[in-house]
């Protein structure tokens, strides 16, 4: 009788048990940082100090949130925080898809050269530009901005290229037949190939937000007020003077860390699919 | 932490660059009344402030002003809390290149001669000439500090000084006196050997004393030492031109350091303070060296009595030898108009009453700038509950005072800290004799000094 | 090759695609590099205003420095003990996550959460567990009989640290490319592949190895890019220490331009680091490419 009928729920296999148990492990030791951030956060200070390290708050408390929040408007920050990643996304997404479809659909010469400069960008150290870049966001009065915050990254050339690669998936025939019925090239970007890349262009997006929140050096140097500053200023500030507390400064990193997380899970998927329809074959 | 001072230093090119050039520092006539405002300015009804305090020393800032802005109603003082002392001093350097600096900023120790060289702000002296201020209630250790050929810079606002904590638990199970901590180089090597404890297996799980490697430790250790550790009377009476702790008094702090780490009786938790703060409480060394400001912290965190005492010294114990107060100042800027700073000094004038003065050491930890404070109520109980406090206080009142206490300033003293904790660390991992490593920490220092002073006449 | 009526045409219009972004570009990038190059050739005071022409001098200073050496070393240790380790390491993830099971993807999740975590948050953790004293790595590693080193103050083991800490960091980006990479290999290839007896190791060396190469190549050229600009693990683990062991490159040039205030030495070395980039991109594309498998 075994085997005879197909059962709803396939019988577990030994070879799934084993799957399970060896992703299980190796998924708790990958994100086992962050695990013990997360403890940590809940522990008073006194327990944290103790030898040998304790792994599971025996006391759980939310005193070191309250701290947090007593200490830095942290909901301020993360509000600026997802507006000037907003805007860059949105920045990045306008540039990049009309330069990804000039160095994709349209012919011209200069191209390959066009394409490498973009390119070369990446290879810039930033030490090299930030300086200099502080005095142009200065002399254009946008210190405690968002547009001094956003602006200087709306270009990509990581996004350029990922866009490039997804749109040469695109059937060139369709380029053709768009161009028989005499539609313009805007249009047919427009209408074809945004449409139709939009797994590419979540990537881009998702990875424009990510690395957009998590920046550190740019926000704290061009603003000034408590109120225009971003989470990665906010939890850089909890690193008190004199003293390591442990415990707020992990409650801190996890309330900062909360969005993007969010993010990942919400977008995984998206994210897969987008670079697998294209941006990593050449 | 006092030791990111590189973090943003960025915007002094910045500043530059936006054409802000440096002017000298104030003259040396003896009644300085001329640079501060007239006496009639009527003061400003809004000034802002900018410090680095968080938590709860935050919470004690804030509740003066507080009482300030309720106490009249001319004057209101707005704080804002700009980071750790490294970003406020980067802030401050960006808002002086675009005009928009606050008329009270809060400056650590270390950033005195930067601030100075700036030439951006009006020296506490003179106010003080000006109004005939008394001043010699105050702490002189403290004030001393502040002061450029024997002109007030700033106010002193929140002191501390580095002193020995140790865990009275642990001096019991050693068969230690715990009311007897170690004092000279010798006893603490003594202790800590008797301190250090290891398990079966051979591993160390006790030390007996575990500084970290912290270039402010080393200055202290300079002026227990009664040594100087830059030139021109610590920088003092004229600009530095080099830096003088290659000799014989910096060579006996790193053999005396080194043989502990190789006897296997210091610790060494790296160049991280905390670390050195979190081994303590956790247990893991018995002795240690920190600014008396982290002191509560442990009080409060270690499951063991904690006791204090004064900060280590040479054998011969040098009567010239004594402790350099930390902590910062308060700096009224000259960018404001008059009346903001004429604003900011009747601030300072109310903060450095004994009143509030109290209530900042019942608030915090640091300790009074005036000595009348003492007699306060809010001080007095204080002292009941944490006498180990009164270790700082009375070190810092029995130290002589001379340049080798008074501590040196230097335009390049961050990189100055940072370059002796790399020497220290060359020492301690045996890659240099302590002799070869001071000299070449000196020449390096020498070659910066040198060009600092060549590009900052 | 004349330039004709149709070419100047087909270039305007293709400018006007790329005009936003590259307006950013000249604006944002390139104009503050030739900034930093023009620097580069002056003396500057402390607070950065240009004093005097010193030609070359800067760079026969820094060629000359033994700092400077012993960084490009920190600086090629770094590569090496970071990018190879996790790509190998966000491989073998990857294969393993690409396995159809129920829930699968709370495991993708939880393996590339990483991706989510910034520099500084993710450097403020790992200090934590590097702590000599409360630290639960080297307590963890005592426990199955390991004595632990004390990873920051050691100068091999600080650039260890450090290495940890980035394939950490980037370990979440490695297994979602990766990951990408191989669910667009054809199922056909594996079952072919199934057929003609190959398994295990043999397997993933010849099918998905070759299959993923592209991806993998990817990955080779950004993280090593990323890694050669990583500035933020180093200041929060080890600010350049013990004994200079982590100072790289990107943070020498750090060290000098904010803390010493030599910024045209600075840009020097900016300089460098960026025809390094340069060279070590072009190498791979020379060199690695070649073996890359495109479908």
């Amino acid at each position: 009788m075994s085997g005879a009928i197909a059962p709803r729920r396939r019988p577990v296999r030994p070879r799934q048990v084993v799957a399970y148990v060896v992703l299980t492990g190796v998924a708790l030791l990958v994100a086992f940082p962050l695990l013990l951030a997360l403890s940590y956060s809940l522990m008073p200070e006194r327990d944290i100090v103790q030898f040998p390290p304790p792994i599971l708050p025996a006391n759980p408390t939310l005193a070191n949130y309250e701290t947090v929040l007593n200490t830095i408007p942290i909901g301020r920050y993360l509000l600026n925080s997802f507006v000037v990643s907003s805007a860059v996304v949105i920045g990045q997404l306008v540039t990049a898809s009309l330069a990804a479809y000039a160095f994709s659909f349209l012919v011209f010469r200069g191209r390959s050269l066009l394409f490498f400069l973009f390119l070369s960008t990446l290879m810039i150290p930033w030490e090299a530009t930030i300086i200099p870049n502080y005095l142009t966001v200065r002399q254009l009065g946008w210190i405690d901005t968002y547009q001094g915050l956003a602006v200087p990254f709306m270009a990509t050339a990581f996004g350029t290229f990922l866009l490039r690669q997804g749109f040469m998936q695109i059937p060139r025939e369709l380029w053709d037949a768009a161009r028989i019925d005499g539609a313009s090239s805007f249009r047919f970007l427009r209408s074809m190939v945004i449409p139709l890349s939009r797994p590419a262009l979540a990537t881009v997006g998702i990875y424009g937000f990510l690395s957009t929140y998590n920046q550190y050096f740019w926000p704290l140097l061009v603003t000034n007020q408590t109120l225009m500053r971003t989470t990665q200023v906010g939890v850089a500030q909890l690193r008190f003077e004199e003293s390591a507390r442990w415990g707020v400064i992990m409650a801190g990193v996890i309330m900062v860390a909360i969005p993007t997380l969010a993010l990942l899970i919400a977008g995984q998927r998206q994210l897969i699919r987008g670079l697998t329809a294209g941006a990593v074959k050449g | 932490m006092r030791r990111f001072a590189a973090l943003a230093l960025i915007i002094s090119f910045v500043a530059a660059a936006c054409g802000g050039a440096p002017a000298g520092g104030g003259g040396t006539s003896s009644d300085q009344s001329g640079l501060a405002p007239g006496k009639d300015v009527k003061p400003a009804a809004k000034i802002v402030w900018w410090h680095a305090m968080s938590g709860v020393n935050g919470d004690a800032l804030n509740k003066i002003v507080n009482n300030f802005n309720a106490s009249q109603t001319a004057i209101k003082v707005e704080t804002v809390f700009q980071g750790t002392y490294d970003d406020l001093l980067s802030k401050l350097n960006t808002a002086l290149a675009s005009n928009s600096a606050p008329a009270l900023a809060q400056v650590y120790d270390i950033g005195q001669a930067y601030m100075r060289a700036s030439g951006e702000i009006t020296p506490m002296q003179a106010f003080i000439d000006r109004d005939k201020f008394d001043t010699t209630d105050f702490e002189p250790a403290v004030i001393n500090y502040y002061k450029y050929q024997d002109k007030l810079q700033s106010m002193p606002w929140n002191a501390s000084s580095s002193i020995l904590l140790y865990n009275k638990d642990a001096f019991k199970a050693a068969n230690l006196d715990p009311e007897k901590p170690p004092l000279t180089f010798s006893e603490v090597t003594d202790y800590a050997k008797k301190l250090t404890k290891k398990d079966a297996s051979g591993q160390t799980v006790q030390y007996g004393f575990g500084p970290s490697i912290y270039g402010w430790l080393f200055e202290q250790l300079m002026a227990t030492s009664g040594a100087l550790y830059c030139d021109q009377g610590n920088g003092r009476d004229n600009r530095a031109t080099k830096v003088v702790y290659n000799g014989a008094e910096g060579k006996a702090i790193l053999d005396w350091w080194k043989a502990g780490v190789d006897g296997g009786y210091f610790y060494n938790p790296g160049i991280d303070n905390a670390g050195a703060t979190n081994a303590f409480n956790a247990g893991k060394s018995a002795m240690y060296i920190e600014s008396s400001a982290s002191l509560r912290g442990s009080i409060n965190n270690a499951k063991f009595q904690v006791g204090t005492g004064i900060y280590p010294r040479p054998d011969s114990k040098p009567a010239t030898g004594g402790n350099i107060i930390g902590g910062a100042s308060l700096y009224i800027l000259k960018s404001r108009p008059a009346e903001e700073q004429q604003a900011a000094w009747e601030f300072i004038k109310y903060a450095m009453t004994p009143a509030v003065q109290a209530q900042w050491q019942s608030d915090t930890g640091y300790y009074p700038i005036v000595k009348k404070a003492y007699d306060e109520g809010p001080s007095k109980d204080w002292s009941t509950k944490y006498p180990q406090f009164l270790t700082a206080t009375n070190q810092i009142r029995n130290s002589p005072q001379n340049r080798a206490t008074n501590g040196c300033v230097l335009g390049v003293m961050p990189q100055a800290r940072a370059r002796t904790q790399k020497m220290i660390e060359s020492v301690l991992l045996g890659q240099a004799t302590s002799q070869a490593a001071l000299d070449a920490a000196a020449a390096d220092m020498n070659d910066q000094i040198d060009k600092y002073n060549k590009a900052n006449k | 090759m004349r330039w004709t009526a149709r070419d100047g045409r087909s270039l305007a219009v293709a400018l006007a695609y790329l005009a936003p972004s590259f307006l950013l570009f000249v604006a944002f990038v390139f104009v503050p590099l030739g900034r930093t190059i023009y620097l580069s050739f002056f003396f500057t005071r402390q607070n950065g205003a240009i004093s005097t022409f010193a030609g070359l001098d800067q760079y026969t200073e820094l060629l000359a420095s033994p700092i400077f050496h012993s960084g490009l070393v920190a600086t090629g240790l770094f590569v090496l003990y970071t990018v190879p380790a996790g790509l190998l390491l966000g491989l073998v993830l990857a294969v393993l996550l690409n396995q159809r099971l129920r829930g699968i993807n709370v495991f993708r999740t939880m393996m590339s959460s990483t991706i989510a975590i910034s520099a500084s948050v993710g450097s403020i953790i790992w200090l934590l567990l590097f702590n000599p004293s409360l630290g639960l790595l080297n307590f963890v590693l005592s426990l199955i009989g390991i004595i632990g080193p004390q990873w920051l103050i050691q100068p091999n083991t600080a650039i260890i640290a450090v290495a940890i800490t980035t394939i950490w960091l980037t370990l979440g980006t490695n297994i979602i490319v990766l990951l990408a990479g191989l669910q667009g290999v054809p199922e056909e290839i594996y079952e072919a592949a199934h057929l003609d007896g190959a398994h295990g190791a043999r397997l993933f060396t010849r099918i998905t190895v070759p299959m993923v190469s592209p991806s993998l190549f990817f990955l080779l050229v950004v993280d090593t890019i990323g890694v050669l600009q990583a500035f933020t693990q180093i200041h929060l683990l080890t600010r350049g220490g013990p004994v200079d062991a982590t100072r790289a490159l990107v943070y020498s040039i750090y060290l000098d331009a904010f803390q010493n205030f030599q910024f045209g030495y600075a840009s020097a070395q900016a300089v460098v680091l960026f025809v390094l980039v340069l060279a070590l991109t072009v190498i791979q594309f020379q060199v690695v490419e070649r073996r890359v498998h495109y479908q």
